[in-house]
């Protein structure tokens, strides 16, 4: 292992370890300060930009960095092959990740500062960090997926950041139930491109499937994409999930996460390009999420759902240019799309006040033009949008109506039938009689 | 035979293991204090015996002394974190029994020993001073799997006046109708679709971690793997009625975990709908399912006994009507007691950093290349049930300011370290996978050599790989140690 491998295992590892050596504190009831957890998290990410530097500089003379470590289980002619591997695709998502993370990281230690859940926020930061540099320099679908699952969990429970009000854990178990529904997409076409093509590595070269193979996995690919990134129909997800902090909702809804569907469709090129299907159908949907993104987002009242359509528009843009094969414009856009959302994101809280400000240094107040392009609709036409943007393109609602009620229907249906027969005994029933607020008997367990 | 070698020698420690916790639970029928310290002792000892039978056990050819430690480990574990307010001797002496019937039925190669075992494992759930809960499918799918199981053996002997299982291996013994018999036997017994009912009622009407012991004897994938496959090789086209059983179970009873809102029953669900990929697994008869439904085995076993216990502490500590229907809000009060639900749930519905996502993996894999229809399902019925355990998990711990306890309720210190134990294995067993799945997919390879040449050339490779996880061939090691002992 030379030293361009050392960097690039440290850049991944690094954030995990953090995280697994402050979880293990914790549970052995050691907890850092705040200022403390704030200096190791800067330490952690200026170290891993800094790596992520010394790899850039490495791929500038050579075409990537391949780091193997055999496999991570094997059984048969099945392994899971631990491959990392920095190339000119994954870098920028590195360097995106260490460096937007390490902002975060010192942004949150004045934005949570004395919050409860401090330590729960830094713990899955890097959690979230670790998670996103697997995925980013994963040499195979298998271990993409596996960072993929983790950066979903981590998203999920920073949505519910704050545990205590229904509201964010409710919205959280949607997104959960979101993610779960398209990553089948991703775990079925990883076992599928191993069923046919013996391998899901592409470190070196990609694996070779038929025509009608490769447009199955794409769509696969697709399903998952698709529902990391918030596109239509998946997108009525999104302004649920800004009811976490605003630092987590803006690595995660303005930079990293919300990209992370554009990265596998990246990744996944030489499936998309030997598919006109599926690349007809990554244009369409990335179409269907700008129009949907640009409206919707025009009736949001609020700063952070309003950058989150913002957001979404240019993922759908994006997604437009993967379709076309316009590979590394939708890099270059990415990495624009997720700075400038990252920073605004961050300003968000102080909006009014940057605002203000603004007046004050123009020395007046900036007047609206007053036109919009939905004033060339017809009036009717402008109060149905505005209906249908004030119910985020009733999207909800339909996942609701098609998915979510029949398979309740279904499932409340099997629970009568279950019921059967115990009308006979005296089976006790449960019930949803309130919980007994007489508080722990004893704390012996008794 | 010198001291030493007769103390280690495999059939001692075997009757170690079995006789151990029996003795002890008769001694707690009489002498009725201190239930705990003696189910701890008792059920230690089964665990050293059955480390030092699989310390023993050539490699390849270990599967049941794995399973006898597990379920030992379990043992120990469960008599640890019951609340002190169900850790009387009845309890504590069921529990026990209970060890001792599943250790003989992993252990024993005689089909009437099986049938022995099956039924005495049954005992504590059918006698009403023990475990008997008011609810009568638990009852009826015992007694129904138990009556099949015997007409089996009862047609197999008739036929072949064979009890040993390895001289029958191969056999199809009986025919057709015993191997009906058989799967209706594992149907009953594992709960799958139509009579998975009783899993639920007894999950919610009687004890839970007993309960969640009997389940996690796993009997019915047992019996699969003992019997049915290799003994019936040539009724390999029937053997995807297991899987599709299997998936239908899977299917069905994670919609059915969607709505529950009882979180016994939700959890008997999940454990229910995560163990029948076991089964699929098994059948699906490559090297890769096979394997990953043996590691699947284990981190269900752990986890749903550990989700099991984590809930009844909460309900003595909460009060016993805990429902998934609103937030409860009890991280506030329980911390440790959240963390160790949330990591054994990630487990058992396979989410990465676990075991559980090894497991499933393998599982998905190995069942996609035989049966790609159960294949494609299974991540399906995966997905929902992670759904189900996160709406329990978050409406138990999350979502409520909680006012009126001045208590924190968390994990006792007992508690706390055998949680511990229980993370450990997952998260490690997830983080290094390779030690335990190595282990047995070492012992898918070699058995496969040696069942193909006893069970015939025309056999499939995958249906031979199968067959052998059940056999154990005798190594040269321990065919010696057993003519030592004949000298």
């Amino acid at each position: 292992m030379n030293l361009s491998h050392a960097i690039l295992v440290f850049v991944v590892l690094a954030p995990g370890v953090v995280f697994g050596i402050l979880a293990l504190l914790w549970l052995l009831g050691w907890t850092l300060g705040e200022h403390a957890l704030s200096w190791i998290t800067s330490l952690t990410f200026s170290a891993c930009a800094c790596g992520v530097a010394t790899l850039a500089w490495t791929i500038a003379f050579r075409s990537e960095v391949t780091v193997t470590f055999g496999n991570w289980f094997a059984v048969g002619d099945y392994h899971f092959p631990l491959v990392l591997l920095a190339d000119r695709l994954s870098l920028p998502f590195l360097a995106l990740t260490a460096v937007l993370s390490g902002l975060i990281g010192q942004f949150s230690a004045t934005y949570l500062h004395r919050e409860s859940g401090f330590l729960r926020f830094f713990l899955l930061l890097h959690l979230f960090a670790f998670g996103s540099l697997l995925a980013f320099a994963a040499g195979s679908f298998d271990l993409l997926a596996a960072g993929w699952e983790v950066v979903g969990i981590t998203s999920v429970l920073l949505i519910a950041f704050f545990q205590l009000r229904p509201s964010p854990v409710e919205n959280g178990l949607r997104v959960f139930g979101i993610y779960r529904a398209c990553d089948i997409g991703l775990l079925v076409g990883v076992f599928l491109l191993h069923h046919w093509a013996r391998t899901a590595s592409f470190d070196h070269g990609f694996p070779q499937v038929t025509g009608v193979q490769a447009v199955i996995v794409s769509l696969l690919f697709l399903l998952a994409a698709s529902g990391k990134a918030a596109q239509v129909p998946f997108s009525g997800w999104l302004p649920r999930a800004m009811e976490g902090p605003t630092p987590s909702s803006a690595i995660f809804y303005g930079a990293i996460s919300i990209h992370a569907g554009a990265y596998l469709l990246l990744r996944a090129q030489p499936l998309l390009a030997q598919s006109v299907l599926a690349s007809a159908l990554v244009i369409l949907i990335g179409l269907g999420t700008a129009v949907h993104g640009t409206i919707v987002g025009r009736a949001s009242a609020d700063a952070k759902t309003s950058l989150a359509y913002a957001t979404l528009t240019q993922v759908g843009v994006v997604f437009i240019e993967i379709g076309l094969g316009w590979r590394w414009l939708a890099v270059a856009h990415i990495l624009g799309n997720a700075t400038v959302r990252t920073m605004q994101y961050l300003r968000a809280p102080s909006m009014l006040h940057d605002y203000h400000q603004m007046h004050s240094a123009i020395g007046g107040e900036v007047s609206g033009t007053g036109k919009q392009i939905e004033d060339l609709l017809p009036e009717r036409l402008q109060l149905w949008l505005y209906r249908w943007a004030f119910d985020r393109g009733h999207l909800d609602t339909i996942l609701d109506r098609c998915v979510i009620d029949p398979l309740m229907h279904v499932s409340a249906y099997l629970a009568k039938h279950d019921r059967m027969g115990t009308a006979w005994t005296e089976v006790r029933q449960h019930t949803v009689a309130p919980v007994s607020l007489e508080g722990p008997a004893r704390q012996r367990g008794d | 035979m010198s001291a030493a070698g007769w103390f280690l020698h495999s059939q001692f420690l075997t009757s170690v293991s079995i006789a151990g916790p029996w003795c002890a639970a008769a001694f707690l029928a009489g002498y009725r204090r201190h239930a705990r310290t003696i189910g701890c002792i008792a059920a230690f000892v089964s665990i050293a015996a059955s480390a030092a039978l699989l310390q023993d056990a050539p490699k390849g050819e270990s599967l049941y002394q794995a399973l006898m430690l597990l379920y030992s480990c379990l043992t120990f574990g469960a008599t640890l974190l019951l609340p002190r307010r169900d850790s009387t001797a009845g309890t504590i002496g069921g529990i026990l029994f209970l060890l001792g019937s599943t250790l003989l039925a992993y252990s024993t190669r005689n089909l009437l020993v099986l049938l022995v075992a099956w039924i005495l494992s049954m005992v504590p759930f059918l006698w009403a001073g023990w475990f008997r809960g008011r609810p009568w499918r638990p009852l009826a799918g015992l007694l129904l799997s138990g009556l099949s199981l015997a007409l089996a053996i009862a047609a197999m002997l008739s036929r072949t006046r064979v009890a040993s299982i390895d001289a029958l291996k191969g056999q199809n013994p009986g025919g057709l109708a015993t191997f009906g018999l058989l799967v209706i036997a594992v149907v009953f017994r594992k709960g799958l679709c139509p009579v998975h009912v009783w899993v639920a009622d007894a999950a919610e009407g009687d004890p839970a971690v007993p309960t969640a012991l009997l389940l996690n004897g796993h009997f019915g994938a047992l019996l699969v793997a003992k019997l049915v496959v290799p003994l019936f090789p040539r009724l390999d086209t029937l053997f995807p009625v297991l899987s599709y059983l299997a998936i239908a179970t899977a299917l069905y009873v994670a919609i059915r975990a969607l709505g529950e809102n009882s979180p016994r029953r939700l959890l008997a669900f999940l454990a229910l709908s995560q163990s029948a990929c076991i089964l699929s697994g098994l059948e699906s008869r490559t090297p890769e399912g096979i394997a990953g439904a043996i590691v699947h085995w284990f981190v269900v076993s752990i986890s749903t006994v550990s989700l099991f216990g984590i809930l009844r502490l909460l309900e003595v500590r909460f009060g016993e009507n805990l429902t998934a229907s609103k937030h409860l809000g009890l991280v506030e009060h329980a911390p440790r007691l959240a963390l160790s639900f949330m990591i054994f749930g990630l487990a058992l519905v396979g989410l990465p950093g676990t075991l559980g996502f090894c497991s499933q993996d393998l599982l998905i894999h190995g069942a996609l290349t035989s049966h790609p229809l159960t294949g494609l399902l299974l991540p399906i019925a995966t997905a929902m049930n992670a759904v189900s355990f996160f709406r329990l998990f978050s409406r138990l711990f999350l979502g409520k300011h909680r006012t009126g306890f001045t208590v924190t309720a968390d994990a006792l210190p007992r508690e706390r370290w055998i949680l511990a134990a229980g993370v450990l294995f997952v998260v490690l067993g997830g983080l290094f996978p390779n030690t335990i799945v190595i282990r047995h997919s070492a012992e898918v390879d070699i058995v496969e050599h040696s069942v193909r040449n006893s069970a015939g050339p025309h056999l499939p490779r995958t249906v031979n790989a199968v067959a052998t996880v059940a056999v154990e061939p005798k190594s040269e090691k321990w065919r010696s140690s057993e003519e030592l002992d004949v000298e």
